[in-house]
């Protein structure tokens, strides 16, 4: 007991002397920043990213910034923007730091004004795809893999690249007829993306399309329900599902399998940025400057088990060793840009579904 | 003054009117009854006066203060009128002990803590409940029920108590004892109660002056004596009591006597109002008016008997007379064949 | 007859409170559903756009067909077995009623989105029973995600609605009327078919419409069953449209919310309706007593053994379900189920403060909150108890409007009214908010069970009140209440485990603060945490079961 005192005693010391000093290379008033942030003494985060994962950035920003309490919930990425808009017009203010993996609702909200403008410090050291109008920050590297059952697929069917995963669900129609997975892009916005950006980069998409169609491939939501049913063996295979959740199960759970597709494995990365009615907005600075940072970024690698997107980081997951192992020219991020707003016009979104929907019922009538 | 006042009440339930017109009065120290078949409207004038329901058009005044007055819109809610009902249910509040039942009036009317204490002991003792303040209803016999919802509408000495067929939750032994003791409590205390009964010989046993209902109008009202020895209507002699009844033409009304004829029968008795020589006509006898003989005479009728009932102080003796069926009592019981029943001329009421 | 007055202050108040708490959300959605864009957004027209996109959807289409189908199925099933269900239980000696009665109402206690996670672990493609069924036999003959899967499913859950409603009035109706067609000479077949059935007709007829219009109200069911093979409902429908167009579509939702009212409100009123004439039938109810029990000889191990199987798919299979994923790290073929055994998913509920508050919030709800919501529905009761005015039916009608409208959509327009009127917006984030939405939700399920209460008070007991003295409002509190505190007490029992059960309401009014455990649950499915949603279930069932134990404990009467 006296042991346990004895290190919050010095925990809290050691922090209250970081605290009053600007972290190096960093702009000399960042002090009146700090200063600020701590007369706040809270900062609202809105994040997708659940709670549970969370914990280690909030214990360690907390051991950084003692006087600053992290109010964090966890809402899915489409709530998230819901609760932000609708709270922003009842003019009751709304969270400090919206942090989500909605790229494109992130980036509309940026367009429509809700974003308060702030260069990080950190912000050179970032991809400069990451970095929106100063105002909006990609802080991961998270790539969209396949999954599959190892119990029930055997190692010669598991497709390595985005071609194979076609031809497989195209040929194999009996065995994996119901047992292939994906997002409902009807219902999951990041999943939405995700294919639009294959449409992109993907030239046998509509094989592809027809397959899903051929095999009466399952839609979900998320990625947890299609990690759910591939590794219990109600479906074999499962395309574009996120691969931080992916890795870490697939660490727990011996009937799962993951591939980074060979071909090119496209990169989602969570984007941040500071409400423009932020109450806190020195808080929010300082959580953002702190995610941003090298000490954020190498949790976010290693106990956080996302990917980080920074390259001067060393730690499990990170951009770095993702580009090693897939060659970097392999990896396509998507970039927080103006361009992935494209699919929010009403239009254009239900063109794109509608003719999905098409492909799809032609490659399930051709069987 | 009178304590009670109705005058001309009407009362509608959406299109069905079951008060026509009803007017009465209730003077003190009087008991008044409220008799009638069921439907006539007894209970619903009965839970007007009280408040419990609504009339359209009329009049209602207790003492000289008018607690409801159509026409000046005029309605005191129940709970303002300050007058005991005694429910033909009891109504005793199953949740509070026997004192706090009577206790609850006193309270309401804000009296002190000792005082209640005291008048609710008084009333429990008045009723020989004393040593049941403490039970709860369900711990008590129906007679003992009876008499905590009568100290319950007592103990704040309203101007009138309302009963609502006090007697009829009882077994038959035990009416005919709560009748006596009830009509000498109202005496003793000289109550003035308005008493709603569908029992002829409850009304007359009780009652000062009694009002017979007929569909939501007076038919009739008087003493006890009247009513029952001088009815005005055939209704009212029917009602009162257990009568022979034979239908014929009126032959001749003279003297305030008429001449009835039937199937086989012709009699003399009293005309009353409705009678009309040559038109059709209702004689009727109570049954304790007529006398057995054994040969012929004046107003009497020959019959044979079909068969007698024995009722422990009498019997019975059932008579055909062609389609007619009429009853008499006697002390002792009578051979088969034919009997000569005598009919006072003052007794058949020829309606 | 008296006029149509506010007789005392308190009653005024009551009722306009209960109609704004009503009438405010509704009227939000209808305005919202005549709009382009949500109606705090600036760049808002009024217009009918909303309802041209959804009709030209054919998704909509669909889900409406699909919801037609599937309260069909439930009328189907249901009605027929509920009903022999019903007479096999008051009228025959099955062996064990004592125990099977409580077991028949499990289903209508527990949040349907906890069965149908139990079945997709417990019947689905690789559920542990179909696992063990294949495993022995070589193949399990049943699917659980196909339109009628989910129609006979959904048709077995809501037997109990139609029992309840069967046995009550085969209770009501007196042996006597049986016993003289005995006498008579019909034998006992005879009498249930000709004249204990007809009796009980309007009953039956009224559950008949009931489960249809719950069938439109499905939400728990069609979302988890519905998923793998993409049948939606229209509430799942709706619900899909919060993403479909990449940005939320309140407008398009509020019309498909303004659909399903269309037709749920109708329903409601003829309900009311048969209620009303089938009270007219109870009235000839004969004698209270027991009629002798109908033997049933052999069959008696048939009719138990059926209800056994019903109790088993029903009950059993998904409750041992969940209670198994609650427990294992994987499953499915291949999962051994000791290697895979760990206590690692209730570790992660109590290690998430999130999810501590959301068990903590789930049981204040239902036990204070469920106190006080039993409070209003009592001074709702009590302001129009014995009182045939205008306003008492104008209130009459108020307490079923929340009844049509689907909790999820009510929700949602519960969350704009504490965003945007002020006084009520430093409490959103409370768990207030989530409160006053089940309170409302359940509104006319709470004064079923008041005004069930309050007709047992005779009469006569008031009005004698009355007579020496009392006002309205003393009669109130020291008459009435009194009487009526053991209906209270079972009353608030009752709206304990509606509450804990309460799923849909929830769902938009998510927020740090008002998490409890059935919104959490949806949201954990959406997001696909199972491990979670399988700990959190059970742990929701369990407080559900302690409820309910208590309820038998105190001899509450499952049923209004």
């Amino acid at each position: 007991m006296f042991q346990r005192c004895l290190c919050i005693a010095f925990a809290l010391f050691g922090s209250v002397a970081m605290a009053q000093t600007t972290p190096p290379g960093y702009p000399a008033d960042y002090a009146q920043t700090i200063a600020a942030a701590n007369k706040e003494g809270k900062v609202v985060i809105y994040s997708a990213l659940d709670t549970k994962a969370a914990q280690p950035l909030i214990k360690d920003f907390n051991a950084l910034y003692p006087g600053i309490k992290v109010e964090y919930s966890d809402l899915n990425s489409t709530e998230l923007y819901n609760r932000f808009i609708a709270e922003s017009a009842s003019g009751q203010g709304s969270a400090d730091v919206m942090w989500s993996s909605a790229m494109d609702l992130q980036v509309k909200l940026v367009d429509e004004g809700h974003a308060l403008a702030y260069l990080s410090p950190e912000a050179g050291k970032l991809p400069t795809w990451a970095v929106y109008r100063n105002q909006a920050y990609g802080t991961t590297y998270e790539p969209a893999v396949f999954i599959y059952n190892k119990r029930l697929v055997t190692a010669d069917e598991v497709p390595q690249d985005h071609a194979s995963f076609a031809k497989l669900i195209n040929t194999k129609v009996d065995k994996f007829k119901g047992k292939v997975t994906t997002y409902d892009i009807e219902k999951s916005g990041v999943g939405f993306m995700i294919m639009v950006q294959d449409a992109k980069y993907f030239a046998g998409m509509k094989e592809l399309e027809q397959g899903f169609g051929a095999s009466s491939y399952r839609v979900y939501g998320s990625t947890g329900n299609m990690l759910e049913k591939v590794s219990s063996g109600e479906h074999l295979l499962g395309y574009n599902v996120l691969g931080s959740y992916a890795l870490v199960r697939a660490k727990k759970d011996q009937a799962l399998g993951v591939v980074l597709p060979k071909d090119y494995t496209l990169v989602l990365s969570r984007v941040l940025f500071i409400g423009k009615q932020a109450k806190n907005p020195n808080a929010a600075k300082l959580w953002t400057d702190y995610i941003l940072s090298q000490r954020g970024q190498k949790l976010i690698g290693s106990d956080v088990e996302l990917f980080s997107i920074r390259n001067d980081v060393d730690a499990e997951y990170t951009a770095a060793s993702l580009n090693k192992q897939l060659g970097a020219n392999n990896v396509k991020p998507i970039p927080v840009s103006a361009e992935i707003v494209t699919y929010l016009d009403q239009k254009k979104r239900l063109d794109f579904l509608n003719a999905f929907k098409a492909t799809l019922a032609s490659g399930a009538a051709g069987r | 003054m009178p304590e009670l006042t109705v005058d001309d009440l009407h009362l509608t339930y959406g299109d069905n009117p079951i008060l026509k017109g009803v007017s009465l009065t209730l003077n003190r120290g009087e008991v008044v009854s409220l008799l009638g078949p069921s439907g006539s409207g007894k209970t619903t004038l009965l839970r007007a006066v009280a408040g419990l329901e609504t009339p359209h058009k009329g009049a209602i005044r207790i003492g000289d203060k008018a607690v409801f007055d159509g026409a000046a819109g005029t309605d005191i809610p129940a709970e303002g009128r300050n007058l005991g009902l005694v429910f033909q249910s009891y109504a005793l509040w199953p949740h509070k002990t026997v004192f706090d039942n009577v206790a609850y009036g006193l309270k309401l009317r804000k009296i002190g803590h000792d005082e209640v204490k005291t008048r609710v002991t008084t009333a429990l003792e008045q009723l020989s409940l004393g040593h049941l303040g403490e039970r709860f209803p369900h711990q008590l016999s129906g007679g003992q029920q009876q008499r905590v919802a009568l100290a319950r509408a007592l103990v704040y000495n309203p101007p009138v108590i309302l009963l609502d067929e006090p007697l009829s939750n009882l077994d038959a032994k035990l009416r005919e004892e709560a009748r006596a003791w009830l009509r000498e409590l109202i005496i003793r205390m000289q109550l003035s109660a308005l008493c709603v009964t569908h029992d002829q010989s409850e009304a007359l046993a009780m009652s000062d002056r009694i009002l017979l209902l007929n569909n939501g109008r007076i038919e009739q009202q008087g003493t006890p004596q009247e009513m029952y020895g001088n009815p005005e209507s055939l209704f009212t002699a029917d009602f009162m009591g257990s009568n022979n009844k034979l239908t014929g033409r009126v032959l001749e009304v003279r003297d305030g006597a008429a001449l009835i004829e039937g199937d086989g029968w012709k009699l003399w008795g009293t005309a009353r109002q409705s009678a009309k020589a040559g038109s059709d006509g209702t004689a009727m006898i109570r049954l304790e008016r007529i006398r057995l003989f054994d040969g012929p005479g004046e107003n009497r009728l020959e019959a044979g008997l079909t068969t007698s009932m024995y009722l422990g102080d009498k019997w019975e003796h059932l008579f055909a007379l062609g389609e007619a069926r009429l009853r008499a009592y006697g002390d002792k019981p009578i051979a088969a064949g034919r009997h000569w029943l005598d009919v006072p001329r003052e007794s058949l009421w020829v309606f | 007859m008296r006029t149509a007055t506010f007789s005392s202050i308190p009653r005024g108040l009551t009722i306009l409170l209960t109609a704004a708490a009503v009438l405010a959300p509704l009227l939000l959605i209808l305005y919202q559903s005549f709009l382009t864009a949500p109606f705090f957004d600036a760049r808002k027209t009024v217009g009918i756009g909303a309802y041209e996109f959804i009709f030209a959807d054919p998704d909509f289409w669909h889900a409406s067909l699909n919801s037609v189908v599937i309260a069909t199925c439930m009328v189907i099933i249901a009605v027929p077995l509920g009903g022999v269900l019903a007479f096999v239980m008051e009228r025959t000696d099955l062996p064990g009623k004592r125990w099977i009665e409580p077991l028949i109402l499990v289903p209508s206690f527990v949040s349907p989105m906890v069965l149908a996670f139990g079945f997709v672990v417990a019947a689905g493609p690789v559920g542990f029973y179909t696992v063990w069924v294949t495993e022995i036999f070589g193949g399990a003959p049943w699917g659980i995600y196909s339109l009628t899967a989910i129609g006979i499913i959904a048709g077995l859950l809501h037997v109990p609605n139609v029992y309840v409603y069967a046995s009550a009035a085969l209770k009501s109706l007196g042996s006597d009327v049986e016993e003289a067609a005995r006498v008579a000479g019909a034998s006992p077949f005879r009498v249930a078919a000709t004249v204990s059935l007809p009796l009980i007709m309007p009953a039956m007829l009224f559950a008949a419409v009931l489960v249809f219009f719950l069938g439109f109200e499905l939400f728990g069911l069609p979302l988890v069953l519905g998923d793998p093979e993409g049948h939606l409902v229209l509430s799942t429908y709706l619900y899909k449209l919060t993403n479909k167009l990449g940005t939320p579509s309140y407008h398009l939702m509020a019309a498909v919310a303004i659909c399903i009212v269309a037709v749920t409100f109708p329903l409601v009123l003829l309900q009311r309706y048969l209620l009303q004439n089938s009270r007219k039938y109870a009235t000839i109810k004969g004698k209270a007593g027991r009629m002798r029990e109908l033997p049933l000889g052999k069959w008696k191990w048939v009719a138990a053994g059926l209800i056994g199987l019903w109790l088993f798919v029903g009950v059993i299979v998904p409750l041992s379900g969940i209670t198994l994923r609650a427990f294992v790290s994987n499953w499915g073929y291949g999962a051994k189920l000791s290697e895979v055994f760990t206590l690692e998913h209730f570790q992660s509920v109590f290690d998430e403060p999130i999810l501590v508050r959301a068990i903590w919030n789930t049981v204040l709800i239902g036990t204070v909150g469920g106190a006080i919501a039993v409070a209003c529905y009592c001074a709702i009761g009590f302001a129009t108890h014995r009182r045939n005015d205008g306003w008492s039916r104008f209130v009459d009608y108020l307490v079923l409007v929340p009844r049509a409208i689907p909790g999820l959509l009510a929700g949602l327009a519960f969350l704009w009214v504490f965003l945007f009127f002020p006084p009520l917006q430093p409490l959103r984030t409370t768990i207030f908010s989530m409160w006053l939405a089940y309170t409302v939700v359940w509104l006319a399920y709470g004064m079923r069970l008041i005004s069930s209460s309050l007709m047992q008070v005779s009469t006569e007991l008031e009005e004698a009140a009355r007579t020496v003295g009392a006002t309205r409002g003393q009669i109130s509190r020291q008459i009435t209440l009194p009487l009526i505190k053991h209906g209270l007490i079972a009353s608030w029992l009752l709206v304990f485990m509606i509450f804990e059960r309460e799923y849909s309401t929830g769902v938009y009014l998510l927020a740090p603060g008002t998490e409890v455990i059935g919104a959490q649950l949806v949201s954990l499915w959406q997001g696909g945490a199972i491990d979670v949603v399988a700990a959190l279930s059970l742990i929701n069932v369990v407080l559900v079961g302690v409820g309910l134990a208590l309820a038998l404990r105190f001899g509450v009467k499952l049923r209004d």
